[in-house]
């Protein structure tokens, strides 16, 4: 090994060059990952057996089969059922790489803060990317193979509204990944969290809000049928509380050992 | 290792990490690392070397004490610091499905190296490390050497101030280890490097300073010289060659030296051990006369016990061995 200095002209650092790094690579990674394809797929098969399944009954039994009620169920089928897989690629994102694999990446020129806003922000346009572009896909077949009531601003509503849903459990995810020693442990206490809360939050007087029941709502809403400002305070909600939880867990990963 | 705060390239002082209150692995380690010096970080396994390092990159952050890297205090989010500094952890491990090619780019984005700066530095390291016909393979099927020789290039994209190399001749074979060994030589010259090993001949043949943990504590702080200097002196190990009478013959009248305590013969191997005060060339070379005369030839002659494995087993046992003593002086050598 001959390694000779080169003499090189004075230049600037480029500041947020390590974020962009991390965040490229992340989102290849997630890409490649065997859990994100395995959501995608199953998705992809549970909506394509839904449908064909509804499209029968409309076509061959000839009993109307109403878009909006079906599409609603489906992205509510959806948005829960991803929870498990969605934990597990958030959680994963910063602890699977704790060790030997973060040390060649954190003891470069890259702070914990741009480390941890890479992964979360990765891994948020990961997955709402692809939620909305399956959602859509979805919303599209059915508007042209069931009984269509589907209004665009009303689609356009509920995807955007489940989307920052699934945005605020990303930041989550990522944040008790950040925190925790243990991938496996992480994921368990988010899991239990997350369907314990959601188990309680049903038992409470239907007069409050609670994420189920804007779920509840979607059949409506994808018929147009919506207080923009009720949606606007959920999309707005589940954005603070994501920031809120990322900033929780870029403060404590940026004190941890790792 | 002396020296203004403003030419350390490392200062710790106090330093102490303890892991969750239930594991001390480094206890109030003060350490100073000048400008230009190779230090061999030795102990042994479980002693805080490693932990050390992580507190000096800042991937760990001290229970007590501080830690200043080129004058500043290092802390995890201290970026700028680690543009100066290049790691190569123990056994590294790099992403899947990433060719040396994007691994040394992705490792110059982390540093904020502008592209025209990042692509030739990528691709003369390539070529120095000798990776020019692999460049395009999965670094998944690398050999366990040219992921060292990666390591290395990855280590060396910034153009560190500093090295940090974690067993940087772990798992290499013999030919890959020299090469090793002469890069680090190399480098010497305009870095100041910290090498953690268990192998003492490769800090014996590369380091000019050396810091021994043992059990999280820092118990010698020099030159190599140095710890090689607290060890028994003047011990003479002669291989010989000629008639073993006349051997035999040598070792009566080296004997009767007033300087010489005692003389011992192995077949044709002499050991010869001078009082701790006398001038050892004086002796020496009344010994070769000896041998001269009596026409016996000289195969080798060496230092017995002053190399710096030696050095360092008596420094641990003699650490382990005080006892509660420990608690008065602890840092008896540094």
């Amino acid at each position: 090994m001959d390694v000779q200095a080169t003499i090189t002209a004075p230049f600037n650092y480029r500041r947020w060059m390590p974020y962009w790094a991390v965040l490229r690579t992340d989102m290849r990674q997630t890409l490649r990952s065997w859990v994100y394809r395995l959501w995608v797929v199953v998705t992809i098969l549970a909506a394509g057996g839904f449908l064909l399944y509804r499209f029968g009954v409309h076509r061959e039994a000839g009993i109307a089969q109403p878009a909006a009620v079906h599409t609603s169920d489906l992205l509510r089928a959806i948005a829960l059922g991803s929870l498990a897989l969605i934990v597990i690629l958030s959680v994963s994102s910063i602890s699977s790489e704790r060790g030997t694999l973060a040390d060649s990446v954190l003891s470069r020129g890259i702070s914990r803060y741009q480390y941890f806003l890479a992964k979360w922000h990765a891994r948020t346009l990961v997955i709402v990317t692809t939620f909305a572009a399956m959602a859509f896909a979805m919303l599209g077949l059915f508007h042209f193979l069931l009984t269509d009531d589907l209004t665009f601003g009303g689609c356009l509503a509920a995807v955007v509204t489940i989307s920052a849903l699934l945005a605020a459990v990303v930041a989550a995810g990522v944040a008790v990944g950040s925190l925790s020693n243990s991938t496996v442990v992480g994921i368990t206490a988010l899991w239990i969290f997350l369907y314990g809360s959601g188990l309680l939050m049903a038992l409470l007087p239907y007069s409050l809000p609670t994420p189920e029941k804007v779920l509840a709502r979607l059949p409506y809403v994808l018929q147009g049928e919506y207080d923009l400002n009720t949606l606007t305070d959920w999309v707005f909600g589940g954005i603070v509380t994501a920031i809120g939880l990322a900033i929780v867990g870029m403060l404590g990963f940026s004190r941890k050992d790792v | 290792m002396n020296g203004s705060d403003s030419e350390h390239v490392v200062a710790t002082e106090h330093l102490t990490k303890i892991y969750q209150n239930r594991q001390i692995a480094l206890n109030d380690v003060s350490l100073t690392i000048e400008q230009g010096c190779v230090l061999g970080l030795l102990g042994p396994n479980g002693a805080g070397k490693t932990t050390f390092l992580r507190l000096v990159l800042g991937l760990h952050r001290p229970t007590a004490g501080r830690v200043k890297v080129f004058g500043r205090p290092m802390n995890p989010n201290a970026a700028t610091l680690r543009r100066r500094i290049g790691y190569i952890p123990t056994n590294p491990q790099f992403p899947g499905g990433m060719t040396p090619i994007n691994y040394l780019d992705y490792m110059g984005r982390l540093f904020g190296l502008p592209i025209n700066v990042r692509k030739p530095r990528l691709a003369a390291l390539i070529r120095a490390v000798d990776l020019l016909s692999h460049a395009g393979t999965d670094i998944a099927q690398f050999s366990a050497g040219m992921t060292a020789r990666l390591a290395v290039a990855a280590s060396l994209i910034n153009q560190p101030d500093l090295l940090i190399w974690d067993e940087p001749t772990h798992g290499l074979d013999i030919e890959a280890r020299r090469s090793m060994l002469e890069l680090i030589k190399t480098l010497a010259h305009e870095k100041t490097l910290i090498i953690c090993s268990h192998n003492l001949s490769d800090v014996d043949e590369v380091c000019n300073h050396a810091a021994v943990l043992s059990q999280g504590q820092l118990i010698f702080q020099g030159s190599l010289q140095d710890l090689k200097g607290r060890i028994r002196k003047n011990h003479y190990e002669l291989d010989l060659e000629g008639d073993q009478k006349s051997i035999s013959k040598c070792v009566q009248q080296i004997k009767s030296f007033n300087d010489v305590k005692q003389v011992i013969l192995r077949q044709r191997r002499m050991e010869i051990m001078l009082n701790e005060e006398t001038l050892n060339t004086a002796v020496l070379s009344k010994v070769f006369s000896v041998l001269n005369e009596n026409k016996v030839a000289l195969v080798s002659v060496r230092s017995v016990g002053q190399q710096t494995e030696q050095a360092y087993l008596d420094l641990v046992e003699k650490e382990e061995s005080r006892g509660f003593t420990r608690l008065y002086s602890p840092a008896e050598a540094a």
